[in-house]
């Protein structure tokens, strides 16, 4: 078999042309139409793509921005190309140019397959530049995929029997948006005051003053989502696996937009600038994934996901909150043709004192299933029945153990099944 | 419905998987007349090229300083950044200065007093007095 040139694929991201767009735009519907119709092309035209350029633009360059400083006193360190300041972000020919970038991609140990201009590119998000050929929506939908397949197979089988909703968290808390920005911190990416041609290529690039409308999320928006969210209706969870985006959460740009109108504008921004900040920054990393995958091929950017994702720590233990852990126990027990539970008292001290302690252990016949030490009897067994419950949950086969995408690679050691679980004791 | 999720964040270890050098960028401050910068310049001209190319990591700014006394400024991912004044120093003394400011975190120094230290819970587990043979008194 040939062997496959991933580099040749990529080549058509260097040389962006501005050609119409592919029909195929995922979540098309989501998409505010104000952003569509405020692409115009023809203001558009860059310079810079590697297209013939029209005569009138190089004949007519468009007025540098001129903020009254005397460059003869203080000449600037970069000179700029024509036009470049009028740009929504910096020309991707600066790239080469840029410290903070060649530092960024030395930092992060990519491989110089990766262009330089690439990595800039995945450092504008779409709030900062509209076009698409030059922000990173497109690199960061292949990233967050790529992310969120990777972290979500390493999580079942790493741990086979948790709950959806557990699950749902245990994703978000290594791939939300939230945890992504930290990634994205502890990278040393900083951010530009404001967006433009003229910044530095090497800093992240977003506007908290016009949301963008970039799609690094699958799942539909519901018709039902207003009653969802003010009448609280209820929605199975399978419902959510089919709607909401890969965390479980509801989709409501509307929403998101009315409270962007709703925004006082003050001088540190609020919650919600805040969060628009930690998106452009999730988005960020993600698109730098996206980028390793496109220039350098998969091994590479799952090797990368497993160093800079995975490899966080997230204590699952502590997202469980049990409503009802006895009766949860006492059914798990009837599935699993175990004997029924029983709570016995171990240990006792100072029951007649201001501070007793119980120790209860739960018994299914002669196998201990968990104990737990509190100071009331009911606590301690309600504690006891949630430390059998998560000793179920969290069972594990071991800490390496095979994922299905590790056949992908040549040379692969043979497949051992994963394990899989019968599902959730009670359902919702 | 019994179980709910309560959101947590990851944490990040550097060093477990990926690490990531903290010193992000260095600043070097120089003066061409005055006697206290005479080692630095002599470390700019000799030293500096092959310091810098090996460490792409870091991003590396040169700039005059004139009539005050040469500078390294190291800026790190937390925000924090160091300065230290290298007058009347050496090339190699700056050379030893500059991996200083290099190999640190940003974290404000502390005293520390215990031999390890650790985000991860004990293996062994926290002693009990309900468990085992108890203490004869």
């Amino acid at each position: 078999m040939k062997r496959l040139r991933l580099d040749r694929w990529t080549s058509p991201l260097l040389a962006a042309r501005p050609a119409p767009c592919p029909a195929s735009r995922p979540r098309a519907a989501l998409r505010p139409t104000t952003a569509a119709s405020a692409f115009s092309r023809g203001t558009a035209v860059r310079y810079q793509s590697t297209d013939t350029t029209p005569e009138e633009h190089i004949a007519a360059p468009q007025e540098d921005y001129d903020d009254g400083t005397d460059h003869v006193r203080f000449p600037p360190l970069e000179k700029l190309p024509p036009g470049a300041a009028s740009l929504p972000s910096p020309p991707p020919e600066r790239a080469l140019r840029s410290a903070k970038l060649a530092a960024l991609k030395a930092r992060l140990a990519l491989p110089d397959r990766v262009p330089l201009q690439t990595l800039a590119r995945a450092l504008v998000d779409a709030s900062a530049d509209q076009n698409r050929l030059f922000n990173n929506s497109s690199l960061a939908f292949v990233g967050q995929t790529f992310i969120n397949y990777h972290v979500s197979e390493w999580l079942l089988c790493r741990y086979p029997r948790l709950p959806m909703k557990i699950l749902y968290a245990a994703m978000k808390g290594y791939a939300g948006p939230i945890s992504l920005h930290h990634v994205a911190r502890s990278w040393g990416i900083e951010h530009a005051a404001a967006p433009g041609g003229e910044v530095d290529p090497g800093l992240l690039q977003f506007s908290m003053h016009k949301p963008g409308d970039a799609f690094v999320a699958l799942g539909y928006r519901r018709s039902e989502a207003d009653h969802l969210k003010h009448n609280k209706w209820r929605h199975s969870l399978s419902n959510s696996v089919v709607f909401d985006d890969d965390f479980g959460d509801l989709i409501d740009t509307q929403d998101q937009a009315d409270k962007m109108r709703a925004r006082p504008d003050t001088e540190y921004g609020n919650e919600y600038t805040r969060m628009l900040a930690e998106n452009a920054y999730a988005t960020c990393v993600r698109a730098v994934v996206g980028t390793l995958y496109a220039h350098a091929g998969r091994e590479p950017a799952k090797a990368f996901v497993k160093a800079h994702i995975l490899a966080r720590t997230l204590e699952i233990e502590r997202l469980f909150s049990f409503k009802h852990p006895t009766r949860e126990l006492s059914m798990l027990c009837a599935r699993e043709d175990f004997e029924a539970p029983v709570a016995r008292l171990l240990s006792e001290t100072g029951r007649l004192s201001r501070t007793p302690v119980y120790n209860v252990g739960i018994f299914s016949g002669g196998d201990k299933l968990g104990e737990g030490a509190a100071a009331s009897l009911d606590h301690a067994r309600a504690k006891a029945a949630m430390n059998a419950l998560m000793s179920w949950y969290l069972y594990s086969p071991g800490e390496n153990v095979s994922v299905p995408s590790d056949m992908l690679e040549d040379g692969a050691k043979p497949w051992t099944p994963a394990y899989i679980d019968m599902g959730e004791v009670v359902g919702r | 419905m019994t179980i709910k999720a309560l959101q947590q964040i990851s944490a990040g270890r550097n060093g477990v998987g990926a690490f990531i050098l903290q010193c992000k960028r260095m600043d070097f401050h120089y003066c061409d007349w005055a006697g206290s910068s005479k080692g630095m310049n002599g470390f700019i001209k000799s030293l500096l090229p092959k310091f810098t190319a090996a460490h792409p990591q870091v991003e590396f700014s040169i700039s005059p300083r004139p009539r005050k006394h040469p500078v390294i400024v190291a800026h790190y991912i937390n925000g924090h950044s160091r300065s230290q004044c290298v007058r009347n120093l050496e090339p190699y003394s700056i050379l030893q200065k500059a991996e200083e400011l290099r190999d640190a975190s940003g974290e404000p120094l502390r005293r520390v007093t215990k031999p390890v230290q650790s985000a991860n819970p004990s293996v062994r587990g926290v002693w009990s007095p309900y468990h085992g043979e108890g203490m004869k008194v």
